[in-house]
């Protein structure tokens, strides 16, 4: 963010996590201190305020850099309105950081080992600005590949080793090759933006910090591939990317970067959004397609694949909002540099998304390559309240959950998928010890059911089965021979299902099973639940020996079941508990079982 | 062509098959429940999975992939063995298995797998569906608790049919088959979806509980209703038609059925079918023996031959034997007054068609609507005389992207296609419509006229065909017009249908004429995929004009016979299989003729109005009931086959007039329907082709799949006059009748038992009239009530009256225009 300008900057991150943080108040406050101070008289500065995208670390939104004249950027963190009145005192008229406000060390660590690319200008540019956009490279991509064949453009991001975003990890360059390899005068290209993995949203983050940037990926695509009209479809619970992309695409047309001659640079290339419906298999090419056309999100069967057979029965190309990105810095850099970065078979950057309980949550873009401890620990800051590090799991519901001994595991897609998870969109769910895995697989699994579209009998009948095994496990009626059942149907449902989604659903209760196999059998054998975490086998009595009658158990209990003296340790009355587990959460201990 | 191994065995197959057709081929047979031949690849059951050695590490389903040079496919192997049994332990979870008290039972795909698979036990358990079942139509019973959501009912419905009823819905583990808004079934109620069910989840319900599918014995014949020539298969037991069933592996027609086809049978078991011969005596009615009745009918009709002369009015129910029968008795009675029933309205095949391309039949084969780039609708009711055409046409627009123009005076499903493109014109200058495309073909230079005769006079005569002024009588886009011209001389492959039948009287000649002038224009005249339908109304109006069945020499056709009956000109008629007094136009003249002619003999399945006013009624046979041939709307002959017993004493057609040409005083004396045919074959050149016991499932077709035109000879038509009055009238056919028959049959009388008057909503608001309120339609001297039904298919001041119902009278109304003008009041 080390930027230096003539005048002074605020940079105000306005995406979904920022918003959602109380964005628009922070704006809303500087301008009328801005007014109220008469600072830009005072100074004889103009002072601008940068709606920027998200960049990264949501988890202490709201974000915002000041820079003044000649000087580095200095970033906030949880900004409120109050602190308002004090930065533009302090900071900017009297040139004096309000350093106890000022992002901790942690932010400099979060974003060190970090190499943001495709996230350059998320966060530093205005998002709905395409001055801005062009002040920082944009549309310099296209202008470059326009000057090569077709097919150099393609040569040129096979050479870059660029492998699908989405999760699946295919060439992207062999994908367009197939695509333009099939004959036909109206190809269609999809940028996929149904992101519907349970805490991934690095594309939506993309879309609302650098829209252009998606355009101008496709802009090369199509130009490549020989696509007259793209779509980005994406889900409706992404409004301010919508309107963001919709925006940036109103201008394009505007300023004839889009239409029937992009730019003036001799081609056709049109597109348009369509909002998702709401439904997860929709992220699946097959589905999505069949969403555009106005049919049920199911998916159909490949053979013919899209670039055959696609939309509306056309060739059609499907990669993801993150390839796009990557597409157009490529077009910056050259294939080389793109290629240089990374590990031998997975190049560039990955964006992965953390959650769970690990200190700083939010996206954050590493070189492919990067330990998964790295990114847990150097980056994200470690596990919430130092507790101890479990699992984690990779690759959303498709993917499956990774133990300690394979934090070491690169990541890749490769060396992911060989541990027993996947790279899919790059969502990171952390789990600490109070995690229990059968419980997470249960947790997935009920995600996967509910979103399967219903077409394929395994997928629908299977995953529902499988559910209600895991179900009874964690309700401690497991029975002798479940693990084996779910392990054998699991391989059956990955086997037999129809699309990504059924055979992928398995992945969570399999790894889980892989790692965790006495976890599950504690539950089963002596129906107990290792993690405390499966409320029907909580016993919710306070360990003597560890309980350090801290008393804060009691002050936590919305019923009031908990006596406490100070000096004594605490006693829980069962005939009132509701087993809530706040005492649980609560207790630093882990004296609670 | 593509060469494949699996198990083992070398095939070669067309590159377009998939593994699953081409292990069917060498007699590899794959488990599919989703899988169905006529439908578009799914995928959904998985049954099918089988390994291939080029794509290792998954399975690959055999139905939905295509092969590949090269391929190693195994269909069976422990791990496929594995996950088969398991995907049917998952299916078997929920189901019922009410199997004793299901009608599928012993016929259920479901059933035969999990037999199949040997799936006596279940790892796994859950709670039995509990879904309530949909009974609100009489015709079909859903019962989702039996579903397997194998999907072939969405998808039938959708890609054959294009109605679109059925929809999934909910989603994982709810996800169900569903009507719009979950209610209950209203649709056109063909039964593909019933058709197609592999379990018993959409069943029949006039067929509930009458008999297990192996106590039925099996007949394939021809469905007795209009021009299709539809395979139907009839589910016979004890002497009585309980079903019909469908046979999509060599049916014609792949199976398709429209609601008459499925659901018409029951007129044959009527308790109110003829069972003895009647003569009247006295005034009344009474039954006698067939001999007697017999003599009656030959004397009397010889009788009348000596004085003013007697008339032969046939249906086209009869099988191809049978009429070449009515001919011999025609020729053994010495007259020359014979027509066939639709004699008027086939004057387009017959006049028209034979004046322009020498030929009296269509120039194509239904089977190549399919892949036609352009089709050509004139009227729009081709859907509703012709409904499973109209499938095939559907089928061509969504599979083949095909563009679909109609030209008419009303909106019908066609107009609910994709992609298709309405011409709309007032009623009656449809005509008006084709000349003027005919003239910007003839303007633009895109016409082909090499080899055609008569270029000059007719662009001389469609002078006043021009863009604009037709645009301005017809109501029609003059661009819109334009684009449809074009695109029809520039496709590929294209085709125009135009529906003939008893309502559609008016300007018969002349649109037939105007048709072949543009299939001429076109090219789409004798070139190979491509066609000019003009298809028959009724199962075998083809072969009674390929057999003669009409005026002979200077003979009277119907309408002058009738007329002549009408001023006592006439001294006989007799009347096989046809109810002039219900179908024909002008009911209050038939009335006459048949109160002022002097002795009617009438052969029919039923007392029909007109045969209650006859002095010898014979009992005739239905098509379940005989054998034979009927040639369909594309000149495809066909075997019929009985499946039952004729009730009590009633006999075939053919029987009856095989002694009635006795009587007469025939020695003609055949051994049965093949030596008849074979007969034929040497008055009719084209049928001699075939010998009778060859013609196997699929027919034979007369003059090869693209019949040549004899001659190519423009001959300009007039255009058609507007009609002036408040409302124009128009009858024809309603999507669930075919004629008058089917209005005896439960099934389509369940859906529809009246005849109605519809309208728009526009001008129903300015009459203040609702849906189901009567209304007073008065015109071409008569008044009748009718129940109004408000729709948006009709233009404003356009009504429209099914002809069908006897009861109705609408052919008071209607007396043979192309448009009546009415007044309508409440």
């Amino acid at each position: 963010m080390a930027e230096t300008a003539e005048n002074i900057q605020v940079l105000v991150c306005t995406g979904t996590g920022g918003f959602a943080s109380g964005a628009q108040g922070v704006i809303d406050a500087f301008e009328a201190e801005f007014e109220k101070q008469g600072l830009e008289a005072k100074i004889g500065k103009r002072c601008d305020i940068k709606k920027t995208g998200c960049r990264g670390l949501c988890a202490n939104d709201v974000l915002v850099d000041v820079i003044m004249p000649g000087q580095e950027a200095v970033t906030y963190d949880f900004v409120t309105t109050e602190l308002v009145p004090q930065i533009v005192e302090e900071h900017m008229l009297k040139n004096e950081a309000v350093e106890k406000k000022v992002a901790g060390k942690y932010y400099n660590q979060f974003l060190e080992k970090q190499q943001r690319i495709i996230f350059s200008r998320c966060g530093t540019i205005d998002a709905e600005s395409l001055d801005d956009f062009l002040a920082h490279k944009g549309f310099e991509g296209i202008k470059k590949a326009v000057t090569m064949t077709p097919e150099e453009v393609i040569e040129e991001v096979k050479k870059s080793g660029l492998r699908g975003r989405g999760g699946g990890g295919f060439p992207t360059g062999v994908k367009w090759s197939f695509c333009k390899a099939t004959p036909g005068d109206h190809k269609y290209l999809i940028c996929n933006a149904d992101e519907g993995d349970p805490g991934a949203f690095m594309d939506r983050s993309i879309l609302e910090g650098d829209p252009y940037g998606v355009i101008e990926g496709m802009m090369i695509a199509a130009y490549a591939i020989g696509c007259d009209y793209g779509y980005v479809y994406c889900r409706a619970e992404y409004p301010l990317a919508i309107k963001r992309l919709q925006k940036a695409i109103d201008t394009c047309h505007e300023k004839g970067f889009l239409g029937d001659n992009c730019m003036g640079l001799g081609f056709k290339f049109d597109m348009r959004i369509k909002a998702g419906a709401g439904a997860f298999v929709c992220g699946e090419e097959t589905a999505l397609m069949a969403s555009i056309e106005g049919e049920r999100g199911m998916s159909r069967p490949r053979p013919p694949f899209p670039a055959v057979r696609g939309l509306w029965a056309k060739p059609t190309n499907i990669n993801n909002v993150e390839t796009f990105a990557n597409v157009s810095y490529i077009f910056y850099n050259g294939a080389e540099w793109f290629n240089s970065i990374g590990t031998e078979g997975t190049k560039g950057t990955k964006i992965f998304a953390l959650t769970g309980k690990v200190k700083h949550t939010g996206l954050v873009e590493v070189p492919a390559g990067t330990t998964m401890k790295e990114v847990i620990y150097d980056v994200c800051g470690g596990i919430l309240n130092n507790r101890k590090f479990k699992a984690v799991q990779a690759g959303g519901p498709s993917g499956g959950c990774l133990p300690a001994e394979a934090l070491d595991a690169e990541v890749d897609y490769d060396s992911l998928i060989k541990a027993g998870a996947m790279m899919g969109s790059g969502g990171l769910v952390v789990m600490d010890e109070t995690t229990c895995m059968v419980d997470i697989a249960r947790f997935f699994l009920n995600f996967t059911r509910v979103e399967s579209c219903g077409k394929c009998i395994p997928c629908r009948i299977g995953l529902k089965i499988m559910l209600e095994i895991l179900e009874r496990i964690t309700e401690g009626k497991g029975q002798e021979g479940d693990i084996e059942l779910l392990e054998d149907m699991a391989y059956d449902i990955k086997k037999s299902s129809l699309c990504g989604l059924g055979q992928t659903a398995p992945n969570p209760v399999l790894s889980t099973i892989r790692y965790f196999r006495h976890e599950y059998e504690t539950h089963i054998k002596e129906q107990e639940c290792p993690s405390h975490s499966c409320k029907p086998l909580l016993h919710f009595k306070v360990i003597e020996e560890k309980c350090k009658k801290c008393g804060i158990c009691p002050r936590v209990c919305p019923v009031d079941c908990i006596t406490w003296e100070k000096g004594q340790v605490a006693v829980i009355d069962r005939e009132v508990c509701t087993e809530c587990t706040s005492c649980y959460d609560a207790c630093r201990f882990m004296a609670i079982e | 062509m593509v060469n494949l191994t699996i198990d083992g065995t070398q095939v070669t197959v067309s590159k377009t098959a998939t593994i699953y057709e081409a292990a069917k081929e060498i007699g590899i047979k794959i488990p599919v429940l989703c899988y169905a031949k006529k439908l578009m690849p799914y995928g959904a059951c998985r049954f099918c999975l089988v390994q291939v050695e080029q794509m290792k590490g998954r399975l690959i389903p055999a139905c939905t992939t295509p092969v590949s040079e090269g391929m190693v496919v195994t269909t069976t192997s422990e791990e496929i063995e594995k996950v088969r049994k398991t995907v049917m332990e998952f299916l078997l979870v929920n189901h019922v298995l009410d199997c004793p008290v299901c009608d599928k039972g012993g016929e259920c795909d479901l059933q035969d797998l999990a037999y199949e698979f040997g799936s006596t036990s279940n790892r796994f358990e859950g709670e039995k569906f509990d879904l309530p079942t949909d009974e609100v139509n009489p015709l079909i019973e859903r019962n989702m608790n039996r579903c397997v959501l194998c999907g072939r009912c969405v998808r039938v419905c959708d890609e054959v049919v294009g109605y679109g009823s059925y929809s999934f819905i909910n989603r994982g583990f709810e996800t169900k088959i569903a009507t719009a808004y979950d209610r209950g079934l209203s649709c056109e109620f063909c039964g593909q979806c019933v058709s197609l069910c592999p379990v018993g989840a959409i069943l029949p319900r006039p067929f509930k509980f009458k008999a297990r599918p192996w106590q039925i014995k099996e007949v394939d014949s021809v469905c007795g209703y209009c021009g299709n020539g539809c395979t139907v298969t009839l589910g016979v037991k004890d002497n009585k038609v309980e079903t019909i069933r469908f046979n999509d592996e060599i049916g014609v027609n792949d199976g398709n059925l429209c609601i008459r086809g499925r659901f018409g049978y029951s007129y044959v078991n009527h308790e109110d079918r003829l069972t003895k011969p009647l003569v009247r005596k006295d005034g009344q009615l009474v039954e006698v023996e067939w001999d007697e009745a017999l003599q009656v009918a030959a004397d009397g009709l010889a009788k009348a031959q000596q004085g003013q002369g007697a008339g032969i009015l046939s249906g086209a129910r009869l099988t191809n034997e049978e009429l070449f029968m009515l001919k011999q008795v025609a020729k053994t009675l010495g007259t020359e007054n014979l027509d066939n029933s639709g004699g008027e309205c086939y004057k387009g095949v017959t006049e028209g068609l034979k004046e322009t391309l020498g030929v009296a039949a269509s120039t194509g084969t239904f089977p190549q609507i399919e892949h036609a780039d352009v089709i050509l609708a004139i009227r729009s009711d081709f859907y509703e005389t012709h409904p499973v055409v109209g499938m095939v046409v559907n089928q061509a627009i969504r599979r083949n992207e095909a563009q679909l123009l109609v030209v008419a005076d009303k909106k019908g499903k066609l107009d609910k296609l994709p992609r298709e493109k309405t011409l709309l014109s007032q009623p009656g200058l449809e005509l008006d419509v084709i000349n003027a495309m005919c003239k910007v073909l003839l303007d633009e230079g895109l016409a082909k006229t090499d080899g055609v005769d008569g270029v000059e006079e007719l662009q001389a005569a469609l002078a006043d065909f021009g863009l604009a002024e037709v645009a301005k009588r017809t109501g029609v886009d003059a661009a819109a017009l334009q684009t449809a011209a074009k695109q029809l001389a520039g496709a590929g492959n294209a085709a125009i249908l135009l529906a003939y039948g008893l309502p559609y009287q008016g300007l018969s000649t002349e649109l037939a004429t105007a048709a072949a002038n543009l299939a001429m224009l076109t090219g789409i005249a004798g070139r190979e995929g491509s066609g000019l339908y003009l298809c028959g109304e009724k199962a075998n109006s083809q072969g009674a004009i390929d057999l003669g069945i009409l005026p002979q020499g200077n003979g009277l056709g119907a309408r002058a016979m009738l007329a002549a009956a009408a001023e006592g000109k006439l001294d006989a008629l007799y009347v096989v299989a046809e109810d002039p007094l219900s179908s024909y136009p002008d009911r209050d003249s038939i009335a006459k003729s048949l109160e002022n002619v002097p002795f009617l003999v009438v052969q029919d399945l039923f007392l029909s109005p007109t045969a209650e006013q006859a002095d010898v009624v014979l009992p005739a046979a239905s098509f379940a009931e005989k054998d034979g041939t009927f040639t369909n709307a594309e000149r495809r002959i066909q075997r019929v086959r009985h499946g039952i017993k004729s009730p009590g004493e009633a006999r075939s057609d053919g029987a009856i007039l095989t002694s009635l040409a006795g009587k007469l005083g025939s020695s003609l004396a055949f051994t049965g329907s093949a030596a008849i045919f074979a007969e034929i074959g040497k008055e009719v050149p084209a049928y001699a082709a075939f010998n009778y016991n060859e013609i196997g499932p699929q027919g034979v077709v007369w003059g090869g799949e693209t019949l040549q035109p004899a001659s190519r000879k423009l001959v300009a038509v007039a255009g058609g006059v507007a009609a002036d009055g408040d409302f124009k009238l128009v009858t024809g056919s309603a999507l669930y009748h075919s004629g008058t028959i089917s209005t005896r049959a439960k099934g389509p009388t369940a859906v529809l038992s009246e005849a109605y008057l519809e309208l728009c909503r526009e001008d129903a608001a300015d009459l203040k009239v609702a849906d189901g309120d009567l209304v007073k339609v008065s015109g071409n001297g008569t008044e009748l009530k009718l129940k109004a039904k408000v729709g948006n298919r009709l233009p404003k001041g356009v009504v429209f009256t099914p002809y069908h119902f006897a009861e109705a009278q609408v052919n008071r109304l209607y007396k043979g225009e192309a448009v009546i003008p009415v007044k309508l009041s409440k």
